[in-house]
């Protein structure tokens, strides 16, 4: 019994039309295209002002006076479009700028350098035979790949040390092999939740 | 055109076929494959599990209705866990469509009918906020500082659960499921460098390589690795979903694709040796 439901309708006329781009590009893939465009657009609109008017204005209305100061800022940002007075955008931009690298780069430095090197200095020997081969792997793995990017001393990539950056050469492959792979399967997962969604609740042949 | 050349150069019509055919096979006719519980989700399972009843979640939804398929299955699973252990979940969307995946994850979970939940006592939804780390730091620093309603405007004062929670301090662990490699890198910066907040995480397959060294260093208790890490969930939970279906179709539909993989191969080194 096929769904009955307009929505399930539209959503399924969707999926198939956007994922009939596999075959060949088309005028229903265009048309599922477009309009996931002027949605996606629209909600962020929609999103955009909802966030100014609950996390801005309401501390404004509330007496916090300072937010005139991120409202004048917010103002500035499309000064961009003008011609005489395109440079006030800066101002904005620099204040982004600083804030995000202010926020993130003490615990940036903390979680993706301190604590990576400490993991990788780790004992060779673990307390089981599969933690030590893992931590031999990290290890040879961290060195040869990193060897493989020092350009300053020629002699790094010749003779018997050369078989260093070549190692770490096959390192950084396996990983980008290990990310295609995972790639594939992230992307049919998507794919077959879509399936699953025209199967059940479309045409509604499977439980 | 040798026999080589012609592998070399199947039609893409053909391949989307034969993967289409992949899929539908075990999507009608479940194989039942055995499924084995990966060691970042079961470390997800027992962290939740461990964890005394009234504890308080802070949960970000980070994904839209393209992560929904691989994300949501372990979403609905994950919040199960969490309702059956009587935990309390500050719920926020740093994805601009996670406010929309909200409601499809309550469906999913009905935590009102299942687990007599109570909506600002037991959860609460702050919606989306926008900004990613930013967000973040402005939650865990003084969330009544950011926000004073929840996303249908109720104000959080009004809500006991959200008016429990002040900061950090207050959140007993820190969650999220994501599409985006900087918010789940951000939650990791926010919660534990600088909180020192246990995180669990979940994201896309794709994402795994570069978010599995926090797990490795133990920045992370647990990571749920996409569509497969959902399956585990739903396996270790025992409500079966989407994902459970996904993994029979998954091993199917990877098979073919290294069955491509080793045809690609094959061809091209006889090709290469003369073999024509």
């Amino acid at each position: 019994m096929v769904s009955m439901d307009p929505q399930i309708w539209i959503a399924a006329f969707l999926t198939l039309a956007a994922t009939s781009y596999a075959f060949r590009d088309n005028k229903a893939f265009k048309f599922a295209e477009n309009t996931f465009i002027g949605v996606a657009a629209g909600h962020q609109i929609v999103m955009g002002v909802k966030n100014i008017r609950d996390y801005g204005w309401s501390h404004l209305m509330q007496g916090e006076m300072i937010y005139i100061v991120v409202f004048l800022l917010g103002v500035m940002l499309y000064a961009r479009y003008h011609k005489e007075y395109y440079w006030l955008y800066r101002y904005p931009i620099a204040f982004l700028v600083g804030n995000g690298v202010g926020i993130s780069i003490r615990a940036g430095i903390h979680s993706d350098f301190t604590l990576q090197i400490a993991e990788t200095a780790s004992p060779l020997i673990a307390s089981t035979a599969m933690g030590s081969i893992n931590n031999i792997i990290t290890f040879v793995g961290v060195i040869t790949a990193l060897s493989h990017f020092i350009f300053t001393y020629e002699g790094m990539h010749k003779d018997t040390l050369g078989w260093g950056p070549k190692i770490g050469r096959w390192m950084i492959l396996l990983a980008l092999g290990a990310s295609f792979g995972n790639t594939v399967m992230t992307r049919f997962g998507m794919y077959q939740g879509r399936v699953i969604f025209l199967l059940r609740e479309w045409l509604q042949i499977i439980a | 055109m040798s026999i080589w050349e012609k592998l070399m150069s199947i039609p893409r019509e053909v391949i989307m076929a034969l993967v289409f055919i992949a899929i539908l096979i075990p999507a009608l006719n479940p194989l039942g494959l055995p499924l084995m519980v990966g060691s970042m989700s079961q470390a997800w399972y027992d962290t939740v599990d461990n964890m005394p009843a009234g504890s308080i979640v802070l949960f970000d939804i980070g994904y839209g209705s393209g992560g929904y398929p691989s994300l949501g299955p372990g979403n609905i699973a994950a919040f199960h866990q969490m309702f059956e252990n009587d935990l309390r979940i500050v719920m926020m969307a740093t994805d601009l469509e996670g406010s929309m995946m909200y409601p499809l994850i309550m469906a999913g979970v009905k935590p009102e009918s299942n687990y007599g939940a109570v909506y600002g006592e037991d959860y609460v939804f702050l919606g989306y906020i926008a900004g990613t780390q930013t967000a973040m730091a402005g939650v865990l620093g003084d969330l009544h500082a950011l926000a004073s309603a929840d996303y249908q405007g109720t104000s959080l004062s009004s809500l006991p659960l959200a008016a429990e929670v002040g900061g950090a301090e207050d959140f007993d662990i820190v969650a999220y499921m994501t599409t985006a490699g900087g918010t789940a890198e951000g939650w990791v910066y926010q919660a534990y460098s600088q909180y020192d907040r246990p995180i669990l995480g979940g994201c896309l397959s794709m994402m795994t390589t570069s978010i599995k060294p926090y797990y490795d260093s133990g920045q992370m208790l647990g990571l749920m690795d996409g569509i497969k890490g959902a399956a585990d969930l739903e396996f270790l939970t025992g409500h079966a979903g989407d994902a459970i279906i996904s993994s029979d179709i998954l091993s199917f539909t990877q098979t073919l694709v290294l069955i491509f993989i080793l045809i690609g191969n094959v061809a091209f080194w006889m090709q290469k040796g003369g073999g024509k």
